[in-house]
């Protein structure tokens, strides 16, 4: 193992985080509040730690980077960087608790949006304004946006690229790694602004519209009030959210193509297509059957139907409304959702639509194969067929993400929570959703969590994001081994 | 398709339960009870039919049968013998309602042993008997009974068998599948008299006796008193239905080779040793909760964790206490074992230990393989490598089952039920276990489910018994292309 190479990289990945700390101080500064010392200092505590390593092992060999060191520096350096992350509220006193702080940053840089506070308006701009920064990093991914600023990681770069990047199959759409980051980040950056315009002339001040499109583009979920969403109650700015959850939930190649106007990949595309279908059915349905216990128009039940919808699929997480009591059986059917997940590419956590297609297939395919035994037959995904190790690797991640899910409920409802409470917690941190069910549920929030029961939610945030197998291989003897 | 074997065999079946209907008798006129007339009338309209199907398909019969023929007589037989093992009930005008008539049926078949009927005790012995019997029926199996008995059935029999007989993989007593039908029923019948012998040491009669041993062997868990076993309040009789639950949940090829004088087969087996360690770590970490916790003393705790552990796990379902209100995280546990089931090739419902072992395996050696990409790592199970078309038509079947689960909760929902009581009542139905959660608990009963939840889990139990790929492939559209 190159350790060298590991520290030198998380040592640069700290200095880019105390770096983007300080955007938020213009805002402090406009809005006159007193979060900027504690911002600078943070940012200068963090910066210098990274010099300082960046410093002792700037000989370290570029060139033997590989599989394993990626899997290393990935975790790691995510663990890293919520741990500096969280600095910012410590200092400034306003999240006193390090479990807290941890725990909110760990949820910002995961996409989560579980939030432990009880009051986000109290909050100073500054922090308010990190605090979504810390989901728009996360989004994309901090290794990726390194990738595409730092010349040297040019080898090895697609160890950390894969490790990193959600979704079976990872899509290039270039040969070098870095010119692919870029792109990935290109694109991001222009849908947030568009976002941004488009939120502001829906009514939104310059740093609600900012913030918001940050977190959605993230499918983060974090909001700057207490009532996310709620707080906006105008549906033009509604069917943005919507619109752009929906993108953000998407393959970020197909953005990319879009810009080229090559409408034809959307069709070939079998996971847009059940993404899509899904959403639509999934919302007709779901509205169908609550329609009795609405008490809005038809057109209201549609829309909060869909943003609903969008918002947990693609496991963003604001909420607009208290969903889960629309109606006695909400629970199950919001709770499902769960574990669906964006699409492979995106900024989505959850299982993804591509592995649930695949398992899908398979498992129809399966009442095929019994009628001719003999017969070989394929599952086919894009139009082509998909080879054996692909469907054991996504059959080998559904059982882990069911397996880590129970396990959590089970842990987590021995430290004391309630059933509902406890699977709902365990599935939307695994998912990286935000809301969960009962006491953490789309009116509630973490706070009144134990600490043991955050940290194990900060960990299943982090397992989530990073898809399982980059964390659990650290775990298994064989990573260690010569 | 060859229907006019499908219509002979599924005569023959008719016949044989018709024929099993009159064993109930004897009790009837011994406690001179009222049913005499309605069990006779069930039986002989129930053994008519299907004698004059079976004889009217008798000539010109083209013994070859294939795949599709074998599922559609087993799918197809077992609901033709619900409904008309639901007969005496209707006839003697105890469970006038078709809905329930049907369902209670269909449970015991499936040996779920889910009852909708509040007093049980009021019932008459013939009835109750034959209430038992169908459980003894569905156990091991009407078709492997067939098998066993029906010369005619020596060809196409091992398609047969497999449709039937749980588990992925089938063991073979013997190369001909008539004989290994005999010894299967022998050592079932075997185990059932042993148990009412020492039943019957216990203090109970012989009917009582009989009525439980046929619901422990099977799994089932239909008992003749309201409160289940908890009724005779005696720890002998309690630790006799504990052993054979036990026995009832391991694969009967290896109490075959036991009464063959090969103990050692046991321990040699992975998933026997699986099913074993999982028993006694929950048994050893339940009755220390207990004692500590609760304040019940120790034997009474171990009595009580084993009794309530190894009947879920095994399927069966009796119980002898509320372990809901055993402690606030016993809902999640008790829901998570209502998905496990015990061996393949027992009489136990559920997924089955073996399952879980191999996509338990196969998920951490994938961990292996992202270490060593190039590397070709089998799954390995008792000294064999196991091959990917297994392990990917097991995770085939766990998707199914985890989607039939999600699905029914959410219909039942939707129908009526409680979160908590719709997801315990398709899992324990799925699993052929009986009673699930809070209002279908262990100590209530299913009487309040609205009809068309009592029509939606009999299709559920039926789907779990045949092990879903029986029926499902039913309603592909590739079954019934030529």
């Amino acid at each position: 193992m190159n350790y060298k190479i590991i520290f030198n990289i998380i040592a640069f990945l700290l200095i880019l985080t105390g770096l983007l700390m300080l955007p938020g101080i213009a805002f402090s500064i406009y809005y006159g509040h007193n979060d900027i010392v504690s911002i600078l200092y943070s940012s200068l505590i963090t910066v210098i730690s990274g010099l300082i390593i960046y410093f002792f092992t700037k000989n370290a060999d570029k060139h033997q980077l590989g599989k394993r060191e990626g899997y290393l520096i990935v975790t790691l350096g995510w663990i890293v960087i919520s741990t500096f992350g969280s600095i910012p509220f410590l200092i400034h006193g306003s999240i006193p608790s390090v479990t807290d702080a941890f725990f909110e940053t760990m949820s910002g840089f995961t996409t989560t949006g579980a939030s432990i506070l009880n009051d986000i308006e109290k909050l100073p701009a500054g922090l308010l304004f990190w605090r979504s920064m810390t989901q728009w990093i996360g989004g994309m991914g901090i290794i990726v946006l390194s990738l595409a600023i730092m010349p040297l990681l040019g080898i090895g770069g697609m160890q950390l690229f894969s490790a990193e990047v959600p979704g079976i199959t990872k899509d290039k759409f270039h040969p070098r790694v870095k010119e692919t980051a870029k792109r990935l980040w290109g694109i991001y950056v222009i849908l947030t602004a568009a976002e941004t315009v488009l939120l502001m002339i829906g009514g939104l001040t310059f740093f609600d519209a900012v913030n918001h499109s940050l977190t959605t583009m993230a499918t983060g979920g974090f909001s700057t009030k207490n009532a996310s969403t709620a707080h906006f109650d105008n549906p033009f700015v509604q069917y943005v959210f919507i619109i752009f959850m929906f993108a953000a939930g998407m393959n970020f190649a197909l953005h990319y193509f879009l810009l080229y106007w090559k409408f034809d990949v959307f069709k070939k595309n079998s996971e847009f297509k059940f993404y899509l279908s899904f959403i639509i059915t999934s919302t007709l349905i779901i509205m169908f059957i609550h329609r009795p216990h609405h008490t809005f128009s038809l057109e209201e039940s549609f829309r909060q139907t869909l943003f609903h919808v969008t918002s947990l699929v693609t496991t963003t997480g604001y909420v607009s409304s208290d969903y889960e009591n629309w109606a006695p059986f909400s629970r199950i059917i919001f709770f499902i959702l769960l574990f669906m997940g964006g699409c492979a590419g995106s900024t989505g956590g959850g299982i993804k639509f591509s592995r649930h297609s695949l398992l899908l297939k398979n498992s129809l395919l399966e009442l095929k194969r019994l009628i001719h035994p003999r017969a070989i037959i394929p599952v086919r995904f894009n139009d082509k067929a998909v080879s054996q190790e692909i469907i054991s690797n996504v059959q080998a991640f559904f059982i882990i993400y069911i397996l880590i899910f129970v396990f959590g409920a089970a842990l987590l409802s021995i430290t004391g929570l309630d059933f509902f409470t406890a699977i709902g917690a365990s599935a939307t941190c695994l998912g990286n959703v935000g809301p969960g069910l009962g006491v953490v549920g789309p009116v509630g929030n973490f706070s009144s969590l134990p600490d043991f029961s955050k940290w194990i939610l900060s960990f299943f945030m982090l397992v989530g994001r990073l898809e399982l197998f980059t964390v659990l291989i650290l775990f298994s003897p064989s990573f260690w081994k010569k | 398709m060859n229907y006019k074997f499908v219509f002979h065999i599924l005569g023959f079946l008719l016949t044989l339960t018709g024929l099993l209907m009159f064993s109930g008798i004897p009790f009837s006129i011994y406690y001179n009870d009222k049913d005499i007339i309605s069990i006779l009338s069930s039986g002989l309209i129930t053994s008519l039919t299907g004698f004059v199907v079976w004889f009217f398909t008798r000539k010109n019969l083209e013994m070859e049968i294939g795949k599709r023929e074998s599922y559609l007589i087993v799918t197809a037989g077992w609901f033709i013998m619900s409904v008309f093992g639901s007969l005496p009930f209707i006839i003697s005008g105890w469970l006038p309602s078709i809905a329930d008539a049907f369902f209670e049926t269909v449970s015991g078949f499936t040996t779920t042993g889910a009852t909708i009927i509040k007093d049980v005790e009021a019932l008459p012995h013939g009835l109750l008997f034959w209430r038992s019997m169908t459980h003894w029926i569905g156990g091991m199996g009407i078709i492997v009974l067939s098998i066993a008995i029906l010369p005619l059935l020596g060809i196409g029999g091992m398609q047969l068998f497999q449709a039937e007989v749980a588990g992925p993989s089938k063991d073979k007593l013997h190369p001909r599948v008539q004989e290994t039908a005999k010894r299967l029923w022998a050592i079932y019948v075997l185990f059932t008299l042993a148990e009412t012998i020492l039943l019957m040491f216990g203090g109970m009669n012989l009917f009582d006796s009989l009525c439980h041993s046929f619901g422990t062997l099977a799994s089932g868990g239909f008992s003749t008193k309201n409160q289940s076993i908890a009724f005779y309040n005696s720890p002998y009789i309690e630790y006799v239905v504990i052993v054979f639950m036990f026995i009832a949940g391991t694969n009967f090829t290896l109490h075959y080779y036991a009464l063959k004088g090969n103990i050692l087969n046991y321990i040699k087996d992975s998933e026997f040793r699986f099913y074993g360690t999982l028993v006694v770590l929950l048994v050893v970490f339940t009755s220390a909760y207990l004692t500590w916790n609760n304040n019940i003393n120790l034997e009474s705790s171990f009595r009580q964790s084993a009794f309530s552990y190894i009947s879920i796990l095994s399927s069966t379902g009796f119980a002898t206490v509320d372990y809901q209100l055993w402690g606030p995280f016993f809902t999640e546990i008790f829901l998570i074992l209502l998905l496990f089931g015990a061996c393949a090739g027992s009489t136990s419902g559920g997924v089955k230990m073996v399952r879980y072992q191999l996509l338990l395996k196969n998920s951490l050696l994938e961990l292996k393989r992202l270490v060593h990409p190039n590397a070709i790592i089998p799954v390995r199970q008792n000294g064999k490598s196991i091959q990917p078309d297994i392990i990917a038509k097991i995770s085939g079947f766990v998707l199914l089952y985890l989607f039939i689960f999600g699905l029914g909760s959410v219909t039942l929902n939707i129908i009526g039920l409680d979160s908590t009581s719709a997801m315990g009542a398709v899992a324990a139905c799925l699993a052929n276990i009986g009673p699930g959660l809070d209002s279908t608990g262990p100590v209530t009963n299913y009487s309040s489910v609205p009809d068309l939840g009592k029509w939606i889990l009999s299709f559920i139990m039926i789907l779990g018994r045949l092990e879903i790929f029986s029926v499902l492939v039913l309603f592909s559209p590739s079954f019934w292309k030529r």
